[in-house]
């Protein structure tokens, strides 16, 4: 019996006693690892087309076929759907959702002003081809690429290119790329065929996908690490395209899953047969580190002579070192030892220093020479060459080749070769086969997404299940990256069909997907409560109401920044360029990730194991594995930040001085009106009366006590700690 | 209270009276509870402090982690062979060593001595902890992977290197929660922020709220540090009070609007606990109020020991007040590949009278029974000689002990070969030590367990064996 079998039995009755959670029911399969069986899986057949069936009164309530499917579940649920949102709430939605940015009050009277029945659609084209678009839908990409600007891990070395990649992912979704091809670029764009340098470049860029995983660096095995390698990339791109938790493959056949050993093994040796890594000279060192490749016509060039520089600069360093004793031996006179020198040590001796040198140079003269000698290596040695351009970018190795099975995932137990190829539960035609001389990741790329095997159709679930999630709050799976029988069946399987049929007839469109679903009507439901749809389907899986959501931390902290008029909205490249090659140093680190930035948060530092402060309280992905649903905690770190850090108070002080400012000329009330403003600038809405009249209790009582302590400013004083309460307080930080 | 008083399936009162965790469980649980909709399975846990799987010996850990890997050879491990054969080749045979060549012997310039009736032997770098031998539970057949730090920082940890798991002071809050409503129950004080930095106390797949607090970082002074984001140098303490309550008005009018909202709920209890904690950290961090005695017994306000000395009071404070896992660490000086003497006694001479100190002082307090101190490193150091008069890293043995928290003091366990290069008797594996830790507080590593990603993780992963010998 394998030594894993206990565990995984244990592991089953622990699921088993799991309340409520979906237990795969072993017992119906002899084996759960059979591809052939594992095609009845809900998520591995062929999609199906199929007409929701709505009353009359359910199709008139209807906007879109989306809202029809949704109605009919509804009312055989007995459950009716609750108003629609109020046009104020759903702009700072609609907004929110595109481009993680608020509305601006001309951008809101403009949509509530106009009255033209498509004016909703309007503004979500309007947002859509918006370059704001790209930066919120390119981070939700970047939650499950893993993107991160350091190596995270056991050393934490800075990825100094990372961001071509990321700005890559922003203009490639504005750009409103086919997601086929854009995953295909992720998986190959090192090899694809290219028309310009240009072009070239920015597929290469695109496979950074692969080479941006965090790595076990030091003390490693070579062979291990290969392992490890394939085996983070397969688990990234099973989750986050197909859905699927190949990694438990790796030791044993899948326990729950279509998926035998042979299958990850055919896999990762399209991995294993793929450089991601490569020897750089750093820190003293030949070390593993992330393949960095040069970008631009000479990029090859300028890239060898920058690693050359690092190679030989410890032995220029040993030069200078030798030179200087030399001077020392010079000014002492002792010629015989100079002449020893000479013979031991040439390179070190400056011409016109030498002993045999002219016999009639002065002891200064040579002095001179060795001293002018010195400068000039020490001036090599403060000087080295900038950093020519570079990308993260992977290659094939030179002779690809299928691997073997490892036994019980244990890297030196080689079992049965297995050629490289696909999922045998997603093939219907026998193994497609690799050409010789690659490593397959162009076939893999294609096979991916490709429409007429049903990889294509289950990426396309898994995809447009994604884009449900991020503008619902919920997905019509919620286990997002788990499509497997452990993972939860759909709620609505005729929806997610037909949005995944709509995904791939729109030549795989994100932008289009976007706008059928933001123009339903389901999406344009209000928030609100109703207690007869609440005891039936209290977590509104039936989509009865909009969910309600705390924002993203870049959210908010470009919400704050906006309110106060700080906000850059222009892209910004590397936001690490300051950093040192150890990203988190050991030792004294005096150089540290920075958040001081005016930018979008999309643009801020991710350092593994250092993220920004506030990324870190507000449940940001973590950086080291795909993510494709954010954890959504409660935890004191966030009512701490929200009420002590800097940023969040600047920003108050700003926007009461912003205020002050714009209500300057007002003669009437000024405080009802400041009220008003603050509650323009900083929830985007109008207060109804029971905020106001607080809100403007708190600013009278509070000038009030700042007058008695005669302080300078009372009113923006005052104004600034109830511009920060607003910012605390849960309007702000949620979604209706 | 004593620590086997846990009341099993009790009534909610009855269980605020009587059991170990008391009230601020209840709040946490309560806080639990709300978190997060994306986690219907948060009740894995949470039984388990309500019933624990066995009586727990211990209610808190405090863990003195020796960054760099200390010596054991000429601390805890004392190995005549070693002196013996200074300077000659260990033959791989003898070890049992994978290289061909493994180096040459370095004897310790260390003299051992036994102490107390349990007879433990301890170097004369330790003097002070020499006289509380008795209270120590010595392992010297440790054993781990991992060559470089990172790797066994994260091992020692997590259990993990190559994938990102939950330390173990996640694994407890997530099972025990807090004893205090207003702390956390895991605390790191002064963490490393290399070698995998925030990892180390991270709660990866585990809600956020298991993670642990950090109280300054390795490299500062502590007597400097602060948590981050506690307290406010712009607002007073009374304007931020009608601050908080004016954010809770329209924080409790938009719940009103809403009729019912968990998030909007758990946001407002939220801000409470963070109040409170605001004003409680600081509190337990001000040592000041400590009596000269104490201070001095722990070498505050003494070079070279007062910054563990402050590191060490601040973890009894934290134990006192309820945290339930309490990591204190030291910067990275332990990593002798030169001047392995010199560094021992230099770093030694830094925290043996804190140690000794707050082992002393926890026992005065009556809180040694029930809290198990453990010291100990990511590794030991080579009994070969590196660099003339240094050592290398060695994962394959070494020494660490425990004391309190019911285990039998006096008493050495495990044995290394002549060389100290591999344990030959009773090894203990790091996942056995995680095993052992848990079980120390009542839980079963191998029910310890939580859903992610299709799958039930536990610390231990498929590993770890309970050390049963070491208790009283």
């Amino acid at each position: 019996m394998p030594w894993y079998t206990r565990f995984i039995a244990a592991f089953v009755v622990a699921l088993a006693s799991f309340a409520g959670a979906a237990e795969p029911d072993t017992a119906d399969f002899d084996d759960p690892s059979d591809p052939v069986a594992g095609k009845n899986h809900w998520a591995f057949r062929p999609l199906e087309r199929r007409q929701p069936h709505a009353s009359t009164n359910g199709v008139n309530w209807s906007k879109t076929a989306i809202d029809q499917f949704v109605i009919a579940q509804l009312e055989q649920k007995g459950l009716r759907p609750v108003p629609d949102a109020t046009h104020v709430d759903l702009v700072r939605r609609v907004w929110f959702q595109l481009t993680g940015l608020p509305p601006n009050q001309n951008d809101i009277s403009e949509f509530l002003s106009d009255d033209r029945p498509d004016a909703f659609e309007r503004v979500v084209d309007r947002l859509l081809a918006s370059p704001h678009f790209g930066e919120w839908w390119g981070r939700h990409w970047l939650d499950l690429a893993r993107y991160a600007d350091s190596n995270g891990l056991d050393e934490n070395f800075l990825f100094r290119e990372a961001w071509r990649y990321r700005n890559w992912v922003f203009s490639t979704v504005n750009a409103g790329q086919p997601l086929d091809r854009f995953v295909l670029e992720q998986v190959a764009g090192d090899l694809l065929p290219f028309e310009s340098v240009d072009q070239r470049d920015r597929q290469r860029i695109a496979a950074g996908f692969l080479v941006i995983g965090p790595k076990v660096l030091l003390g490693n095995n070579p062979q291990n690490q290969r392992m490890e390698v394939a085996d983070e990339l397969i688990d990234t791109i099973g989750r986050t395209v197909l859905g699927q938790t190949l990694g438990c493959a790796r030791c044993h056949d899948h326990k729950f899953d279509p998926v035998p050993t042979a299958d990850y093994y055919a896999l990762a040796g399209i991995f294993a047969s793929t450089h991601v890594m490569e020897t750089r000279y750093m820190l003293g060192q030949q070390r593993p580190m992330e393949r960095l490749a040069g970008l631009g016509t000479d990029g090859e060039n300028a890239d060898d002579a920058y690693e050359l520089y690092w190679r030989q600069q410890p032995q220029v360093a040993e030069k200078k070192s030798q030179a200087e004793k030399v001077l020392e031996t010079i000014k002492q006179g002792k010629t015989e030892e100079l002449t020893a020198l000479v013979a031991t040590n040439a390179a070190a001796i400056a011409e016109g220093a030498r002993a045999t040198d002219d016999p009639d140079r002065s002891l200064d003269q040579r002095i001179a020479a060795q001293t002018a000698f010195i400068a000039e290596i020490a001036t090599t040695l403060a000087n080295p060459p900038p950093i020519p351009p570079r990308g993260m970018i992977p290659t094939d190795i030179d002779q690809p080749a299928d691997e073997h099975i490892r036994v019980a995932g244990q890297f030196d137990k080689l079992g049965e070769r297995v050629p490289r190829g696909f999922l045998a539960v997603l093939c219907d035609d026998p193994r497609i086969a690799i050409p010789e001389k690659q490593s397959g990741r162009i076939a893999l790329g294609e096979w991916l997404m490709d429409r007429k095997h049903r990889t294509g159709q289950v990426a396309a679930r898994v995809l447009s299940n994604r884009v449900w999630h991020h503008l619902t709050g919920s997905g019509i799976v919620r286990t997002v990256d788990n499509f497997g029988r452990t993972g939860e069946p759909p709620s609505h399987p005729e929806l997610l069909d037909h949005l995944a049929q709509k995904l791939i007839d729109s030549e795989w469109s994100l932008k289009s997907l976007v706008r059928e679903i933001a123009s339903s009507r389901t999406f344009a439901l209000s928030s609100n409560y109703d207690a007869d749809n609440y005891a039936i389907d209290p977590d509104n899986r039936s989509c009865w109401r909009a969910n309600r959501r705390r924002l993203d931390p870049e959210s908010t902290r470009d919400a704050i920044l906006q309110a106060s008029d700080q906000l850059d909205l222009s892209p910004m490249d590397s936001s690490v360029w300051y950093l040192g090659d150890q990203a988190t140093a050991v030792g004294p680190n005096t150089v540290r990730r920075r958040t001081d930035f005016r930018c979008r948060s999309v643009y801020l530092p991710v350092i593994r194991n250092d993220l920004p402060d506030l990324f870190e309280a507000f449940d940001f992905a973590n950086p080291q594995c795909a993510t494709g649903a954010r954890p959504n905690t409660t935890a004191p770190g966030q009512a701490l930040f929200m009420l002590n850090d800097d940023m969040v108070m600047d920003a108050s002080d700003a926007t009461a001085r912003r205020i002050l400012a714009d209500t300057a000329s007002v003669s009437s009330d000024t405080t009802d009106v400041r009220v008003e403003r603050m509650f323009q600038l900083i929830l985007n809405g109008e207060a109804n009366d029971d905020l106001r009249q607080s809100m403007r209790r708190f600013l009278l009582q509070t000038e009030e006590r700042l007058k008695s302590e005669s302080h300078p400013q009372p009113e923006h004083r005052a104004l600034a700690i109830a511009c920060h309460a607003l910012f605390a307080s849960s309007r702000f930080q949620y979604l209706e | 209270m004593r620590c086997h008083d846990f009341v099993p399936r009790s009534t909610r009162r009855a269980m605020l009276r009587n059991t170990a965790c008391g009230f601020g469980q209840l709040a946490l649980t309560a806080m639990l509870a709300r978190e997060s909709y994306a986690a219907p399975d948060m009740k894995a846990g949470s039984d388990l402090w309500q019933q624990p799987h066995f009586p727990p010996r211990a209610k808190r850990i405090i863990f003195l982690f020796m960054w760099g890997g200390p010596s054991h050879v000429d601390i805890f491990d004392p190995k005549p062979r070693l002196n013996e054969d200074d300077g000659k080749p260990i033959s791989p045979e003898t070890v049992g060593g994978e290289k061909p060549v493994l180096g040459n012997a370095l004897g310790s310039p260390f003299k051992f001595a036994q102490h107390g009736e349990g007879g433990v032997r301890i170097s004369e770098l330790f003097p002070q902890l020499a006289q509380q031998a008795d209270k120590l539970c010595v392992i010297r057949s440790m054993h781990t992977e991992g060559n470089a730090h990172g790797e066994a920082l994260l091992r020692l940890h997590t259990g993990q290197a190559n994938l990102v798991r939950p330390s173990i002071g996640a694994w407890l809050s997530y099972g025990l929660g807090s004893e205090n409503e207003n702390l956390p129950a895991y605390i790191t004080i002064s963490p490393p922020r290399g070698h995998g930095g925030v990892q180390n106390y991270g709660s990866a797949f585990l809600p956020a709220i298991h993670q642990g607090t950090a109280i300054g970082s390795a490299e500062t002074p502590i007597a400097q540090a602060r948590v981050s984001h506690i307290g406010n140098s712009r607002i007073d303490h009374n304007q931020q009070r009608a601050q908080l309550d004016l954010i809770q008005s329209l924080n409790r009018q938009h719940l009103t609007a809403t009729t019912t909202d968990r998030g909007i709920e758990g946001l407002i209890a939220n801000y409470e606990l963070a109040y409170r904690m605001q004003t409680t950290i600081p509190q337990v961090m001000n040592i000041e109020q400590e009596t000269r005695e104490t201070q001095e017994l722990y070498g505050v306000g003494i070079a070279p020991t007062d910054n563990f000395g402050r590191q060490c009071l601040l973890a009894r404070k934290f134990a006192e007040a309820g945290v339930r896992y309490i990591q204190v660490s030291t910067d990275y000086t332990w990593d002798h590949h030169k001047k392995v003497k010199e560094g021992l006694i230099e770093e030694s001479a830094k925290v043996d009278r804190p140690i000794a100190g707050l082992l002393t002082d926890l026992e005065r307090r009556g809180l040694l029974d029930e809290t198990l101190v453990v010291w100990g490193s990511e590794f030991g150091r080579t009994p070969m000689v590196e660099n003339g008069d240094g050592r290398n890293h060695h994962p394959k043995a070494f020494t660490m002990w425990m004391a309190g928290g019911g285990v039998r003091g006096g008493f050495t366990f495990g044995s290394t070969d002549d060389f100290g290069y591999r344990p030959v008797e009773n090894p203990v594996h790091m996942h056995d030590l995680h095993a052992t830790l848990l079980y120390a507080m009542g839980i079963d590593h191998q029910r310890l367990t939580y859903r992610h990603a299709g799958r039930d993780f536990r610390l231990t992963d498929v590993h770890g064996n309970v050390v049963h010998q070491i208790w009283a």
